[in-house]
């Protein structure tokens, strides 16, 4: 029998992804069965009761420990550790820490902040706006990001428009009406509001939220796909092109309500910045009147605009950056792939690995019925098993058929992180694929992912394929990026997957898996 | 969030401390190849200079802290340097450079020569005087006061005469003490300033001088000056330069403000921020008077980067072929 | 021109999910990290619709900007009942309105004193009648342009310091300061009490204002700035401020009042706090300066009778937003201790709203033990407070900050963001009446009267943040 131990740390806050790490190393300490580390919300204590644990009476300002195992004394032992873990965490929050002024105290010289009694008595800044009153000391250019549960977004969201920075929202659930007020308010200010739900943007080739390791180069991409400017932009540095600034806007800023406020004035932030010269707009197909205004915003710019629309009637993602490679009169290469190792392929067309430059030459679009696709399995089904919303909807409207399940929706991350961080939901999902059919998954790389997917997934997928499910895998990353792209493809690889660079051909591949050679 | 237990897996490279960081474009060549073996040139508390050892420029990488000057040719962390000194060992590429027990990685790359703001002329000319007022009034003094090699390659550059300006070269390479000879930081801050205003005032005169003094003074640099000095010429060829030199191209194309970022620039070093500030000025001053006569000056001005036209005219096919309402 | 975010590699704010600053540390990003939390429990949709009003941003600088720049000016000295107009058996109190019935001992002990001293009542037994009875009318304070220190009772015969604002035209008053020990406002009204009552009416008021009338207006905003870098926080430390009034005043005392003189000035010298109340009329005159501007969340007043402690804001007129005062929590005097206290009590916070006080505490190491605490406290106390303010002082300045400038202007929305409520630093009345000062310390107000005033502001402000534009 087992027992528990719970504990309630009364006012100590931490932000539930860093909680979610320390859950994570709570589950490893000796003796631990079972961690749940959380502020005491409504929903976090639902999961804790449903784990049957007893709770005492605590709010969600308060942090909850929850660990069960054999024996007592290692339970205790445990929350030692952790207590250890988050007064260390604690400490840097009081000290404005290493990570804080400290790392400003370069040749911008931050004179005067922190003072003269920085370090003993200073007090980390509880706002954005605090915060933007110690920068304004220094001339240069600086934005916030701002990840806050939803619901508090706006506030911080304001203090930077008010300050006149721009802002990337990082959080979700931000009503739609607060988002108008800000890209309103900020249209006033002449700032730009990158999101809400914006979860990817590269500043010069500094990356924020899940954003690649870019080389600088002409092009500058307006995003309202997170997981689309990532794809279009990795395979782009595939290329060899460099990206300079990746600005998004948000899933909803092309909606009819909110008018693609913000898409505009990242366009004309982009035409007038004399290093970009050609602009991507990457987007699921607006409302179409926002559509308008911003096609006719588009031709009034000296930049050219290539749009990478999505939806039926519009290309793909690897199309679209196609033509960016070829309006940059840039030759078009054969984007990577690691096809599935032989036993787990019923037929091979093409033989062993191949790699970036390998010798079959481009595997474009048009050969996906080709000889050099593998025999399917006829009547199989194909199940897309995505973290990127658009690289969902791309794979869905690729491959034609097949159930899809976009693990990075509102209703699979309230509660829990999102799953390029958090892969469990996924991996249980790919664990119930039936022998016989096909999964597709998207496994992103880049700064604040998963350190390394391959760890957790590799075996799940070498599970799936030893009792006969097909694994595609498309592989959205750079060589650069902190995970490695040829590291992680090796590794799925190994474990029977079939990996592409490009999410378009990852499903073609799959479909034609379940379709078989027609 | 139930978490389950799980094995932990033998992690690699237990020996080394991993370190991240940001590079300058510039590295790219060095360090996006295969890893080749450097030593320490020499080593300050928030500076490290190594030597790859053989190969074309950039040859020297600069691992610095968040702290030191943003050099063109830095790769900066924000985490401390290992301790060093000069004669060590060292390697780099494969996206990294180790040092001692150090695998510092890049994670972002800057570009240390962004295209700058159009900026026509006239307003380049009324930059020249508050840039010179405010040099004039500093009490940093470039090293060369007084030398008369600078005032050459002032009037060569001002009358775009190549051997003129070649001949005052041939006498600031290496000229002066240090690590970089304040003449190769006033030639540096000339060849950036005729690159980027040349290109912001649309002076095409002052461009063509930059690509070809460049080409004369990149050619034997490396034998006439210090390996660190040499790299850092063959950046400024390029129109690369550091953080607090773009900042003042920015003040003076009108982004920004001209006056803090040189105050910025002035205090750098013992005497390098005057005498790349000095450079600024003699290269302004050339592109004031050059993007004056000729009828490629003020029509132009405000055209970008000569790349930027062939790619519009090609995407415009795209733009029709591609998504919007397509 | 090009944005400036794309000429140049950003510094990035971070407010969130902390992996994501740790990416940008990776990158060797600089960046400034907020210590976010969530705001007070059940505010979140009252504080969407305060900050999306409009007239928010406007209004806060209009009435943060009239709080900073009032020049307050000591015009004169004189009794209540000519200067506020006070008709007979009407008394002022200290904090929010209070009946009789929730009045606590300090309270209840200073109004039966000036029942006493006005000769409405025989002996306190008389006079608990006549109070209990409802036959002295109470008003607070702050609605006749005045404060008062602890119980804070003026009544029509009581001498007061006149303080006019030479910016912007107002006036305020507040009581002549007795002295410690055994006093009015903490509730003593025995017959030394009233005896010294009686000769700071006869005595002291007619000298002061004689000495005025030669002097001329006495710059107290200067005397402040003064004093806060002599080591006072103007609010349990008045030493300094003291002694540079008497300096001021001296000769002109001698010269009014020479057969009077040496009372008056050994009284004044014997009496670390006689400032308080000039600056405590300096602070009410400015804090008046940034009322009723609509649209403002700036925090006009805060004040205690003892029993609630409530507050002002300059968006909603004269409501007071109120809670349970709390006990301070501090050093006891003697025998005393947490027993004998009673809640919090006065008008003295009016140099908290206008940024002395609690929020200069590193302005005054010398008695940051006494109110219980240590340096890095004081530094602490008045770090954090720059976090809930939307200016800092341009006159009152702390040294030791590099002369930064004292946090002020409280803002409500800011309040219920960081849950940092006001630093208070007070002094402890006896919880039985005539007691006196038993002790001094800190005290937090209740979170309740800030997230109240939100509500009605998120209710002025309307549905939708205010009007469409």
């Amino acid at each position: 029998m087992s027992a528990d131990l719970v504990r309630v740390r009364a006012g100590a806050y931490h932000d539930s992804v860093t909680l979610m790490r320390v859950s994570r190393t709570a589950a490893d300490l000796p003796g631990v069965e079972v961690a749940l580390v959380a502020m005491a919300t409504g929903l976090n204590r639902g999961v804790a009761a449903d784990l049957g644990f007893g709770l005492p009476e605590a709010g969600p300002g308060d942090l909850l420990v929850a660990l069960r195992g054999e024996d007592p004394a290692a339970l205790e032992a445990a929350a030692a550790e952790l207590d250890r873990l988050l007064a260390g965490l604690a400490s840097r929050t009081a000290g404005g820490g290493d990570g804080g002024p400290a790392g400003l105290d370069g040749p911008g010289g931050f004179g005067g902040f922190g003072g003269c009694f920085g370090g003993a008595a200073g007090f980390a800044p509880r706002t954005v706006g605090a915060a933007a009153r110690a920068l304004a000391a220094d001339p240069g250019p600086a934005l916030a990001l701002v990840s806050v549960p939803g619901p508090y977004a706006f506030a911080e969201a304001m203090d930077a428009i008010e300050a006149g920075l721009p802002v990337m929202i990082f959080s979700d659930n931000v009503p739609v009406e607060q988002e108008v007020l800000l890209k309103r308010r900020a249209a006033e200010r002449d700032v730009l509001v990158m999101g809400p739900d914006c979860g990817t943007a590269v500043i010069g080739g500094t990356g924020l939220g899940f954003a690649n390791v870019l080389r600088p180069g002409p092009v500058g991409i307006v995003a309202a796909s997170g997981t689309g400017a990532q794809q279009i932009s990795c395979l782009l540095d595939l290329a060899g092109v460099g990206v300079r600034h990746v600005l998004g806007v948000g899933g909803r800023d092309l909606s009819a309500e909110v008018g693609g406020l913000s898409t505009l004035r990242a366009l004309a932030a982009l035409d007038a910045d004399p290093a970009t010269e050609l602009i991507v707009l990457v987007s699921k197909p607006p409302a179409p009147e926002v559509a308008r205004t911003v096609r006719d915003a588009a031709a009034g710019l000296a930049t050219p605009v290539v749009g990478a629309l999505l939806g039926p009637g519009g290309g793909d993602l690897t199309a679209a950056a196609e033509s960016v490679l070829r309006a940059l009169g840039a030759p078009v290469p054969a984007w990577p792939s690691w096809p599935a190792p032989g036993p787990a392929r019923r037929k091979t067309g093409d033989g062993g690995a191949r790699g970036p430059d390998g010798p079959d030459g481009p595997d474009g679009p048009n050969d996906a019925n080709g000889p050099g696709e593998p025999a399917g399995r006829d009547g199989a089904t194909l199940h897309g098993l995505y973290a990127g919303g658009t690289l969902c909807a791309e794979a869905r409207l690729v491959a034609g058929a097949g159930r899809f399940t976009d693990f990075g929706d509102d209703a699979y991350t309230r509660g829990r992180a999102h799953p390029m961080i958090d892969p469990t939901l996924r991996l249980e999902a790919l664990a119930g694929v039936p022998a016989g059919d096909v999964a597709l998954l998207d496994v992103v790389l880049g700064h604040g992912a998963d350190p390394d997917p391959a760890r957790r997934l590799a075996p799940a997928v070498a599970a799936a394929v030893a009792r006969g499910t097909a694994v595609v895998v498309a592989l959205v990353g750079t060589e650069g990026d902190p995970q490695g792209l040829g590291g992680q493809a090796g590794a799925l690889r190994a474990a029977g997957a079939a990996v592409f660079a490009s999410n378009a051909r990852a499903a073609r591949h799959a479909a034609a898996l379940t379709a078989g050679v027609r | 969030m139930s978490v389950t237990a799980r094995p932990r897996g033998p992690r690699s490279s237990p020996v080394r401390a991993d370190a991240t960081g940001a590079a300058s474009a510039a590295l790219r060549p060095v360090l996006e190849v295969p890893r080749r073996p450097a030593r320490v040139l020499a080593a300050f508390p928030s500076a490290i200079y190594l030597e790859v050892r053989a190969g074309p420029e950039p040859r020297v990488v600069a691992v610095t802290t968040g702290g030191a000057v943003r050099l063109p040719n830095a790769l900066m962390t924000t985490g401390t340097l290992p301790p060093a000194s000069a004669g060590g060992e060292a390697w780099v590429g494969d996206g990294a450079v180790e040092l001692e027990r150090l695998r510092l990685r890049v994670r972002r790359w800057w570009d240390p020569a962004p295209p700058p703001d159009p900026a026509g002329p006239a307003r380049l000319a009324a930059a020249l005087p508050v840039l010179a007022g405010v040099c004039d009034r500093s009490p940093r003094r470039p090293g060369l006061e007084g030398s008369d090699a600078a005032g050459l390659l002032a009037a060569g550059c001002a009358r775009a005469s190549l051997p003129d300006c070649v001949a005052a070269a041939e006498r600031l390479v290496g000229l002066g003490p240090g690590l970089t000879p304040s003449g190769d930081d006033v030639l540096a801050g000339t060849l950036v300033a005729l690159r980027h205003l040349g290109t912001a005032a649309g002076a095409r005169r002052a461009v063509r001088l930059a690509d070809r003094l460049g080409a004369a003074v990149a050619f034997d640099a490396r034998g006439r000056t210090t390996a660190v000095s040499a790299t850092l010429l063959h950046c400024a060829t390029r129109g690369q330069a550091c953080a607090e030199v773009l900042a003042v191209l920015r003040g003076l194309t009108g982004g920004r403000p001209l006056e803090p970022a040189l105050e910025r620039l002035l205090r750098l070093g013992h005497t390098s921020g005057a005498d790349l500030a000095w450079g600024l000025r003699i290269g302004l001053a050339a592109v004031v008077a050059l993007a004056g006569d000729g009828a490629n000056g003020a029509a132009r001005a405000g055209d970008r980067a000569n790349g930027a036209t062939r790619a519009r005219d090609g995407a415009n096919g795209a733009t029709r072929a591609g998504g919007w309402g397509g | 021109m090009t944005m400036p975010l794309l000429s140049g590699e950003p510094r990035v704010i971070t407010a969130g999910a902390e992996p994501l600053g740790e990416a940008l540390d990776a990158q060797a990003v600089p960046r400034v990290r907020v210590d976010w939390r969530p705001p007070m429990p059940g505010t979140g949709a009252d504080l969407a619709r305060v900050l999306a009003d409009p007239r928010r941003v406007e209004a806060n600088e209009v009435a943060v900007g009239r709080l900073v720049s009032a020049r307050p000016r000591l015009v004169t000295v004189r009794p209540a009942r000519e200067a506020l107009d006070l008709p007979p058996g009407t008394f002022l109190h200290a904090g929010p309105p209070i009946t009789w019935e929730r009045a606590s001992g300090p309270m209840r002990g200073a109004l039966v004193g000036a029942a006493l001293l006005e000769g409405l009542a025989g002996d306190p037994e008389e006079a608990g009648r006549l109070l209990a009875a409802g036959r002295v009318r109470l008003e607070p304070c702050h609605r006749h342009r005045t404060v008062g220190p602890m119980a804070g009772v003026v009544s029509p015969s009581m001498w007061m310091l006149e303080v006019r604002d030479a910016e912007h035209g107002g006036t305020a008053f507040c009581s002549l300061n007795e002295g410690l020990g055994k006093v009015l406002r903490y509730g003593a009204y025995g017959p030394e009490v009233l005896r010294r009552l009686t000769w700071m009416g006869e005595v002291l008021g007619p000298v002061l204002r004689a000495a005025l009338e030669l002097t001329g207006p006495l710059d107290l905003g200067a005397l402040i700035a003064q004093a806060l870098q002599m080591g006072d926080e103007l609010h349990n430390r008045n030493r300094a401020a003291t002694s540079l009034l008497v300096r001021e005043l001296a000769a002109a005392i001698v010269d009014a009042a020479p057969g009077r003189a040496a009372e008056v000035l050994r009284f004044v010298h014997g009496n670390d706090h006689f400032f308080l109340n000039a600056g405590m009329a300096a602070c009410k005159v400015s804090a008046d300066a940034a009322r009723d501007v609509p649209g403002s969340t700036v925090v006009v007043a805060m004040a205690r009778n003892g029993t609630d402690f409530g507050i002002q804001v300059s968006g909603l007129g004269d409501r007071w937003f109120t809670g349970p005062a709390g006990v301070p929590d501090g050093l006891y005097l003697g025998a005393y201790g947490p027993a004998d206290a009673n809640p919090d009590i006065g008008d003295s916070t009016i140099t908290e709203t206008a940024g002395l006080g609690g929020f200069a505490m590193a302005a005054a190491p010398a008695i940051v033990r006494f109110v219980g605490g240590d340096v890095p406290d004081a530094m602490r106390a008045t770090r954090s407070m720059y976090e809930i303010t939307l200016a800092e002082h341009p006159a009152y300045r702390i040294p030791v900050l590099g002369f930064r400038g004292t946090p002020v202007g409280v803002d409500v929305a800011l309040v219920a963001r960081t849950g940092l409520l006001p630093a208070v630093n007070t002094g402890i009345a006896g919880r039985v009446a005539g007691t006196g000062q038993v002790g001094a310390g800190l005290v937090s107000p209740p979170a309740s009267a800030f997230t109240t005033a939100l509500t009605a502001l998120a209710e002025a402000a309307g549905p939708g943040g205010g009007p469409e534009r």
